[in-house]
């Protein structure tokens, strides 16, 4: 049977899980289960933005781009390949999908590339240049691309600077130069709240503040930890220099459309943090 | 070559090589002999899939491991499960994923990191590894054998024609470097940590849990006596990351 006439599938495509966030940027979402650890770690925190009982998510994000030409970045989990084929349904109908690029090879972010590929054959596959152990993770035919890079989809067009932070070697970050968008990947991700699904940051009723931004990244990015505080915060503000005014698309995060700036200094004081108390729990 | 190497206490090494320009890369998967089974320690890369189903064929007189203890979700480590328990049968997987679905394990027994478990009748303890990639990974002690398995640290790229050295085995020239490659290459976070506090957190480590092996996935097996000698190159390894880091972001600026 093919995909699309699962029944499954067609209730996903009638689901809201994705919407358009900027003109001819498609952001695909999958929430995960409800992650009550987390939720009670940080009510137990006092912090006034997550009440008692509420369902909190962490999720995995895909960004479908259609310019003449088509690219999806990143692949969402191996739970969520119906999720992510049927956006890719809803948004491109009869066109083509023409990339499929991964940011890394970490599995709720590579995971459905192969079924992708057997529902898109004609699509080419890119991935990171950075690293050494492409074939270890089938990517010794997929097109490599790294900073100077530059993919022009007609409407659209992406670059590929480096991470500056990440979990893997095999890594890149994306921009959308036009709609000026830096999609930050495993940076800058936090946890929403039932009800906050699918909406961007500008959409909430109260600001992100560094405890959210700490409830993910005490988890994930545990090497906090062990850092120079003073070189990370030149490596953030480096970056903030560089980017200023692009908006920020994370993967495990709602989209920033509005006041950018203002995340930065927020991860400085994140990784302050983590690095005097130390990681509070794994994702 | 042997299926696998005896490395004492009931645990054996089953190594594979990836090669790369400057050496050879360790992508390894460890036997460990319980009174219940044998325990896999990750289930190696699917790039070497035929070859290691055929050692561990061997190893295990053809039945295959009861259980498999997997230290992070990443494919090199984790790619072979799915195939080899079609093979062996749907053997128990323990794993330190706090969302196994996400990770695509969503049959995995959760080793929650900083506990203990019972896997097959010999006991392990799972830790926070202060050299990973992924934020999920635990490091793996062997109560009963004083084993640590490690991953993504401790590993060294080695030479063509020492692929089953214990570390304390392999040329001196070179070696220091070996340490310093793989974790520069593998690591990329370490150009911002602050050695000592990394270092600190390494020695605590040992200091709680001793270990008369530190097993690597990604290196030659590091004995008691070599660990010294190990810890002065990872330091030494990671200053330079730091300090050329420094001198890269000073010279940009």
């Amino acid at each position: 049977m093919d995909w699309t006439e699962s029944p499954r599938v067609r209730n996903l495509s009638r689901m809201k899980t994705h919407r358009e966030i900027f003109p001819g940027i498609h952001w695909i979402q999958e929430c995960g289960p409800n992650r009550q650890g987390i939720a009670d770690a940080v009510v137990a925190t006092g912090a006034e933005w997550c009440p008692a009982g509420v369902a909190l998510h962490v999720p995995q994000n895909a960004y479908l781009l259609t310019g003449e030409r088509t690219l999806l970045f990143d692949t969402l989990s191996p739970a969520a390949g119906e999720i992510v084929l049927a956006g890719l349904e809803s948004v491109l109908g009869d066109r083509p999908l023409d990339f499929v690029a991964i940011s890394h090879t970490d599995v709720p972010h590579a995971a459905n590339v192969s079924r992708i590929l057997r529902r898109y054959p004609a699509c080419q596959l890119v991935a990171p240049a950075a690293g050494e152990t492409h074939p270890l993770y089938h990517l010794a035919d997929a097109t490599l691309v790294g900073p100077g890079d530059e993919i022009d989809l007609g409407g659209l067009r992406v670059t590929f600077p480096e991470a500056t932070f990440l979990d893997a070697a095999l890594h890149t970050w994306m921009t959308e130069e036009t709609t000026r968008s830096l999609f930050t990947v495993d940076w800058l991700g936090f946890p929403h709240m039932e009800g906050e699904c699918l909406q961007c940051v500008d959409e909430l009723p109260g600001e992100i503040d560094v405890s959210r931004l700490e409830a993910f990244h005490s988890r994930v990015m545990f090497w906090f930890q062990y850092v120079d505080v003073d070189t990370v915060r030149r490596a953030t503000d480096a970056l903030a220099r560089r980017y200023a005014g692009y908006s920020l698309l994370p993967s495990h995060g709602l989209p920033i459309r509005e006041d950018p700036e203002r995340y930065y200094e927020l991860m400085n004081e994140v990784v302050a943090n983590v690095a005097a108390s130390g990681r509070t729990g794994v994702l | 070559m042997s299926a696998s190497l005896e490395l004492g206490r009931g645990v054996e090494w089953i190594h594979e090589c990836y090669s790369e320009p400057t050496g050879h890369l360790h992508v390894s998967v460890y036997l460990v002999r319980a009174p219940g089974g044998d325990i896999l320690v990750d289930s190696g890369s699917f790039y070497h899939r035929d070859s290691l189903h055929s050692r561990i064929e061997s190893a295990t007189d053809g039945r295959g491991p009861r259980a498999l203890i997997l230290s992070h979700s990443d494919y090199p480590h984790s790619g072979n499960i799915p195939t080899f328990r079609e093979e062996w049968g749907d053997f128990e997987i323990v794993a330190s994923v706090a969302s196994p679905e996400i990770q695509g394990l969503p049959y995995a027994r959760r080793a929650r990191i900083g506990e203990s478990l019972d896997v097959l009748g010999r006991r392990f303890t799972f830790l926070d590894p202060p050299l990973a990639d992924r934020s999920h990974t635990t490091w793996i002690y062997d109560e009963e054998g004083k084993t640590l398995f490690v991953a993504d640290g401790f590993g060294t790229i080695h030479p063509p024609g020492h692929c089953d050295s214990w570390w304390g085995d392999l040329p001196l020239e070179g070696r220091t470097e070996g340490v310093l490659e793989f974790h520069d290459q593998t690591l990329r976070w370490l150009i911002y940590v602050d050695p000592d506090r990394l270092m600190t957190a390494l020695r605590d480590i040992f200091a709680r849990h001793p270990a008369e092996v530190v097993a690597p996935i990604h290196g030659p097996p590091i004995a008691r006596a070599d660990l010294e000698a190990y810890l002065d190159d990872l330091e030494s390894g990671v200053r330079t990351i730091v300090s050329t880091h420094a001198a890269m972001t000073t010279e940009e600026e």
